[in-house]
């Protein structure tokens, strides 16, 4: 193994890249577009919650809250009668409703704004709004009637559940991980498959340099890439779409990183079993679409039938999406075995894969 | 050098399928020797340079190579391969293409003199994907030769170029065999035959005479090479 010569092979990889503009698009736009898409569509719906009200406030600011929330454009709200809320919720017919209890006004009178807030609970992205809506109206409310210092406590219970957080939050986490590592993967498949049909594969093959070099200097070239990648997402879904996190941004960015590797590796992989590019693409449906469906992304993997479930066992993607998701959800760290379970899988994955592909790559051609 | 040949090539056989590629090619190459390899497309021209430097596996024979039994991959850096399209990377530069095969072969130096060489030093940082077919033809040989192997394989290296360069390219092979450095030159066009020291016409996987020029000519009773090559040919097919 010579190290000059796995640079040399890095080096060219980086000199390709900077004149290959859609290559760098695909690598550094996409994702962005595809993260921003995903926060349209999750978090920018138009319609907004359905909200019930029902005022038993003896005094007068439950009704104050009341009309303020009618106008409010967060929520569509409508008065009921307290004890129709949870039919509501449970028919679907509403989303979140809200109670001004009967001391709602005397217990303002001591400085605490306690609305009973009645959320459904399975609904992402209803929360926000209608706690935005509720303290809308608390400002517009208190504008009228200075003074008091006023703390805002709801009382929230969930009919189902009891997130906060919401769809983003939840898939976010998945498809971070989901983005880097299918453009990797592609990017990969298509530029080895390239070396081989240029006939430079030809050319290596007839130097010096050792299988193991190449695949190296390859998986250096597109780690580096990757890595830049995945900064790049990382910090548009953190700071950008807001994506919950819990964990250590390190450790995510390390996770991510892996399955960075181990995308190169099954690029290089699958590349061996291709002619043409055209075949290659091919690949690509077969190794995205099971991975999509059955690593856990959509559907917990725990729901699926059972036969479906031993497939996604062996899909390092759903080792990988459970991982982002302990760490970014729940707040895991590597003394939790099951962050420790997805790491090590991923991890030796990476492995196979990188034994794989320098043991597919012949030196003979025929 | 110690060895009596630079290329021992004994019985080598390869088939695709039912296809017979090499049919028990024996091959022997003195160092400094400038050697035509001759032949219609679909000889074997190609699969025998494969063989001789490792790429394809032979079903039976032996090769070795400056005294080394191939396949050998250590043996590589003391090889040049221009390969008869030329693979060359399109969005790098001239330069960087050929700093790019230097690294691999182990050289750290020589760019710049190659690149003189083939006459691409002006256009050193135009990208391959832009240039014409003759200059990368000549990028091609450059990257082949950056590490100043003692053995080149030039499968079809003239192929593109123009007269002009040609001429040149023949000046520098000379050269560079008379420095000691072994030059296969595979070919169909008859006229390059001339500029060899020695010949093999090659058909059907099959070497079908061995040579110099005159030789050939004289076996062939001919004086003209093409015409030789064709009798030669003829009698091969009938065999
Ligand atoms: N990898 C391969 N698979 C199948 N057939 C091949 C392969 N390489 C060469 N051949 C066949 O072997 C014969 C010799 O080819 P080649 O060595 O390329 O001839 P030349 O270089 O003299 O034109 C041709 O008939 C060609 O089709
Ligand atoms: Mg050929």
């Amino acid at each position: 193994m010579s190290g000059r010569r796995v640079a040399a092979i890095t080096r060219r990889l980086m000199q390709q890249f900077r004149r290959d503009r859609r290559t760098l698009a695909l690598l550094f736009v996409a994702p962005i577009v595809i993260l921003a898409l995903l926060g349209y569509m999750i978090r920018g719906s138009s319609s907004v919650p359905a909200v019930g009200i029902a005022n038993q406030d003896q005094g007068p600011l439950g009704g104050m809250f009341a009309s303020a929330l009618e106008h409010s454009n967060l929520i569509s709200a409508n008065t009921i009668q307290a004890s129709d809320g949870d039919a509501k919720l449970k028919d679907g017919s509403l989303a979140a409703y809200i109670v001004f209890p009967s001391d709602f006004s005397q217990r303002a009178q001591a400085g605490t704004i306690a609305p009973e807030v009645h959320l459904e609970g399975s609904l992402p992205g209803t929360s926000v709004p209608v706690l935005q809506a509720l303290q809308q109206a608390l400002a517009s409310v208190a504008s009228s009637r200075p003074g008091a210092g006023l703390r805002f406590v709801p009382q929230v219970d969930y009919l189902y559940g009891g997130r906060t957080l919401d769809t983003l939050d939840y898939f976010g986490a998945a498809f971070i991980g989901l983005i880097v590592f299918f453009l990797v993967f592609v990017i990969t498949i298509v530029a080895f498959l390239n070396e081989r049909s240029l006939g430079t594969l030809e050319r290596l093959m007839a130097s010096p340099l050792r299988r193991g070099e190449i695949v190296l200097g390859y998986m250096l070239g597109f780690t580096i890439l990757a890595l830049v990648q995945s900064a790049e997402v990382l910090t548009f879904a953190l700071a950008v779409l807001k994506v919950h996190n819990e964990g250590n941004v390190l450790l995510i960015f390390g996770l991510e990183a892996l399955m960075a590797l181990a995308a190169v590796n099954l690029g290089i992989f699958l590349s061996m079993f291709a002619r043409t590019e055209f075949q290659a693409v091919q690949f690509i449906p077969l190794v995205v679409v099971p991975q999509f469906l059955l690593s856990g992304i959509l559907f917990p993997v725990s729901t699926e039938p059972k036969p479906l479930q031993v497939v996604s066992d062996v899909l390092p993607l759903t080792y990988a999406v459970n991982g982002l998701r302990d760490l970014m959800i729940k707040g895991a760290d590597l003394t939790w075995p099951s962050l420790q379970l997805d790491v090590g899988v991923v991890a030796g994955f990476c492995v196979l894969l990188v034994a794989a592909g320098v043991a597919t790559l012949r030196r003979r051609i025929a | 050098m110690a060895e009596a040949f630079a290329v021992d090539v004994q019985g080598l056989k390869k088939s695709f399928g039912g296809l017979r590629a090499l049919d028990g090619v024996d091959l022997r190459i003195r160092p400094g020797e400038i050697y035509g390899l001759l032949g219609p497309n679909g000889a074997g021209k190609t699969t025998l340079i494969r063989a001789i430097v490792g790429l394809v596996a032979p079903d039976a024979g032996t090769v070795m190579l400056l005294g080394r039994r191939m396949p050998d991959v250590d043996n590589l850096r003391n090889v040049g391969y221009m390969t008869q399209a030329a693979a060359l990377y399109p969005g790098l530069s001239i330069a960087e293409n050929v700093e790019f095969f230097a690294a691999i072969n182990g050289a750290d130096k020589g760019v710049d003199e190659v690149l003189k060489l083939v006459q691409l030093d002006q256009r050193r940082s135009s990208v391959v994907a832009t240039i014409s077919g003759g200059m990368r033809q000549r990028c091609s040989l450059a990257c082949a030769l950056v590490h100043k192997p003692k053995l080149l394989l030039l499968d079809e290296p003239t192929v593109g170029v123009d007269p002009q360069l040609r001429v040149q390219f023949w000046e520098e092979f000379r050269k560079m065999a008379a420095a000691g450095t072994t030059i296969v030159v595979s070919s169909h066009v008859m006229d390059e035959a001339e500029r060899c020291q020695r010949l093999g016409l090659i058909q059907f996987g099959r070497m079908l005479a061995e040579g110099t020029p005159n030789e050939v000519r004289a076996r062939a009773g001919t004086d003209n090479l093409e015409e030789a090559f064709l009798r030669l040919a003829g009698d091969g097919v009938v065999a």
